[in-house]
């Protein structure tokens, strides 16, 4: 054969290896999965994969997109684009109240696990009440971490207005803390350790400090998703609650995929681990917080809380009935 | 304005409220235009986000717009006029404005944060980005299209080199720079979601409303922020071509 003939071949093959792409996962469709860019939260989701418990488990997952912030996730499923997704419970609590998207929440991810970074040229901030006039950086509307700002600047009897919050991207907010372009970012893990192993920040306020045990991210499914492949749903879940066991119990396993998955260095991964909380438990009340301040800030408008809850909660899945 | 030039707009909303209140598409997906002007409502007077109101976001926009777009003016109309006064100036630059028009001022917006700082410089930026070659290229245009006739005919009465600039390739090449300066304004104001993306320190902006507006998920609001980016520049549109009519009347 020919040079040319032999190199046509190889290039065969290749574009066919592209147009038919061999299914390499057990299971028959796979479930379409969302995730935040680079947020230690979900590390159960990346442990899962990372470990086999998905397949372990019978079901596959595709990770159809990495995304910089909870609405932008909402509206992927708002597009039925997805059928689950790791993220924040507030932006998640935002789009199922104005119904924007039918999304229902499975199982707790993390509690806790943000932190309010100032930077270090700004020695003289002591607290929340510092912050006044200084410019803070935060992911975005409605998120966990816009949230938890309002609210501790509101328990301190700062007002909103009083302080320059702008919206970024928390990998943005590294740079712009180290240029002195922002005072301060309030950011996910492990982007506040990050600020501090750099030398560019200091932890203000954990989250934790400002409210303690709070729900951060959750595990969310389609509700069309839910009617149709229940299964492949409950499947998932118990892959999750497996992960998540596995991270309390292999410490130094988890903090290796941690760093494999964000790219980042051991001492900022095992800082920024400290500060969270992995646990599959879903807390009403929390939820219920999350409703009664959204709703305060006029984010969302709930007329009937208990009843959004009961649609918005189902521990079935966790609690292993069979949907 | 004619008459008929309502017709089509009126036409079509009556066609989308329709496709709205028939459900041939999901309000998560169409909102419709009285939802739309409900939107609206809200926007001027709860804000987004809540306490945000419209007018001071349409402000901030504009000084950005006016900002970028200014710049873009100083620096358009008179390399323009040099471009076309001269080939050599021509030959040289056309390659390099030729590689930079096509890159979009969205691919910018990290460079700009980095050289500029997030704020207003920055949106400025990347608006005088949007808006400097149109400005430049029409102005290039506009001088080169003068009949070389009248130029010819203004050396036979002697007129010195000064004279010609000032009394016929400027004259003669102003249509152009005027439609330059009505579509580097257009793009300007178009690149501003762009220019509000390098971040916006003190809250304000149409580009980061809407994009607050998509946090919260008021797909109405949306919706209603698109109309206001649609409205302002309809209006600058119109100043504008109020303002080239005035200044052409010799014609």
């Amino acid at each position: 054969m020919s040079r040319k003939r032999l190199a046509a071949g190889v290039f065969l093959i290749l574009i066919a290896s592209l147009v038919f792409p061999s299914k390499s996962q057990p299971g028959g469709q796979p479930v379409r999965m969302a995730y935040l860019q680079n947020d230690l939260h979900h590390l159960a989701l990346w442990i899962a994969l990372d470990k086999g418990f998905f397949i372990e488990e019978g079901v596959s997952i595709e990770v159809v997109g990495v995304f910089r912030a909870g609405a932008a996730i909402m509206a992927a499923f708002g597009a039925g684009d997805l059928d689950m997704a790791y993220v924040g419970e507030s932006p998640t609590t935002i789009a199922a109240a104005r119904g924007a998207t039918r999304v229902q929440v499975l199982a707790q991810a993390n509690t806790e696990g943000t932190a309010l970074v100032v930077s270090r040229s700004q020695s003289s901030i002591s607290g929340l009440a510092g912050l006044r006039g200084k410019t803070v950086a935060m992911p975005g509307i409605g998120t966990v971490q816009d949230f938890l700002l309002r609210k501790a600047l509101r328990s301190q009897g700062v007002d909103e207005k009083e302080v320059n919050i702008m919206v970024m991207s928390p990998a943005g907010m590294l740079t712009a803390l180290q240029a002195g372009q922002i005072d301060a970012f309030i950011a996910w893990e492990p982007y506040p350790s990050k600020a501090e192993t750099m030398g560019i920040g200091r932890s203000l306020v954990r989250s934790r400090d400002i409210w303690q045990d709070h729900p951060c991210c959750v595990l969310a499914a389609d509700q069309e998703f839910l009617k149709a492949r229940p299964l492949d749903a409950q499947a998932v879940v118990r892959a999750h609650v497996k992960a998540t066991k596995y991270i309390r119990e292999h410490a130094d396993e988890a903090v290796a995929v941690a760093m494999k998955y964000t790219g980042m260095d051991e001492a900022t991964i095992r800082a920024a681990l400290k500060n969270i909380t992995y646990t599959t438990e879903l807390s009403l009340a929390g939820e219920e917080e999350f409703v009664r301040f959204l709703s305060l800030i006029r984010y969302i408008k709930i007329s009937d809380p208990q009843t959004f809850m009961e649609g918005f909660i189902d521990r079935r899945f966790l609690q292993g009935i069979r949907p | 304005m004619k008459k008929g030039s309502f017709l089509l707009p009126v036409l079509f909303l009556c066609v989308w409220q329709l496709v709205c209140t028939l459900g041939l598409l999901p309000p998560s997906k169409l909102t419709s235009p009285l939802q739309v002007c409900l939107g609206m409502k809200d926007l001027l007077t709860q804000g987004m986000p809540p306490g945000f109101l419209l007018p001071m976001h349409a402000l901030y926009s504009l000084e950005r717009v006016l900002y970028g777009f200014s710049l873009a003016l100083l620096l358009g109309v008179p390399l323009g006029i040099a471009m076309g006064g001269s080939r050599t100036l021509r030959n040289l630059l056309y390659p390099m404005v030729n590689f930079f028009r096509p890159i979009p001022p969205l691919a910018w917006v990290p460079l700009a944060i980095l050289w500029f700082g997030i704020g207003l410089k920055s949106a400025a930026f990347l608006i005088f980005l949007g808006a400097f070659f149109p400005i430049l290229l029409n102005t290039c245009a506009g001088v080169l299209a003068v009949e070389p006739i009248l130029v010819d005919a203004a050396r036979t009465l002697d007129a010195s080199r000064w004279n010609i600039w000032l009394k016929v390739l400027l004259p003669g090449s102003l249509p152009s720079i005027l439609t330059g300066i009505r579509i580097g304004m257009g793009i300007g104001w178009m690149t501003l979601v762009a220019a509000e993306l390098t971040g916006v320190r003190q809250g304000y902006g149409l580009g980061y409303m809407i994009m607050s507006a998509h946090d919260l998920q008021r797909i109405d609001e949306i919706f209603a922020g698109m109309v206001a980016i649609g409205l302002i520049g309809l209006a600058i549109e119109w100043c504008l071509a109020r303002l080239s009519k005035s200044l052409l009347k010799w014609k």
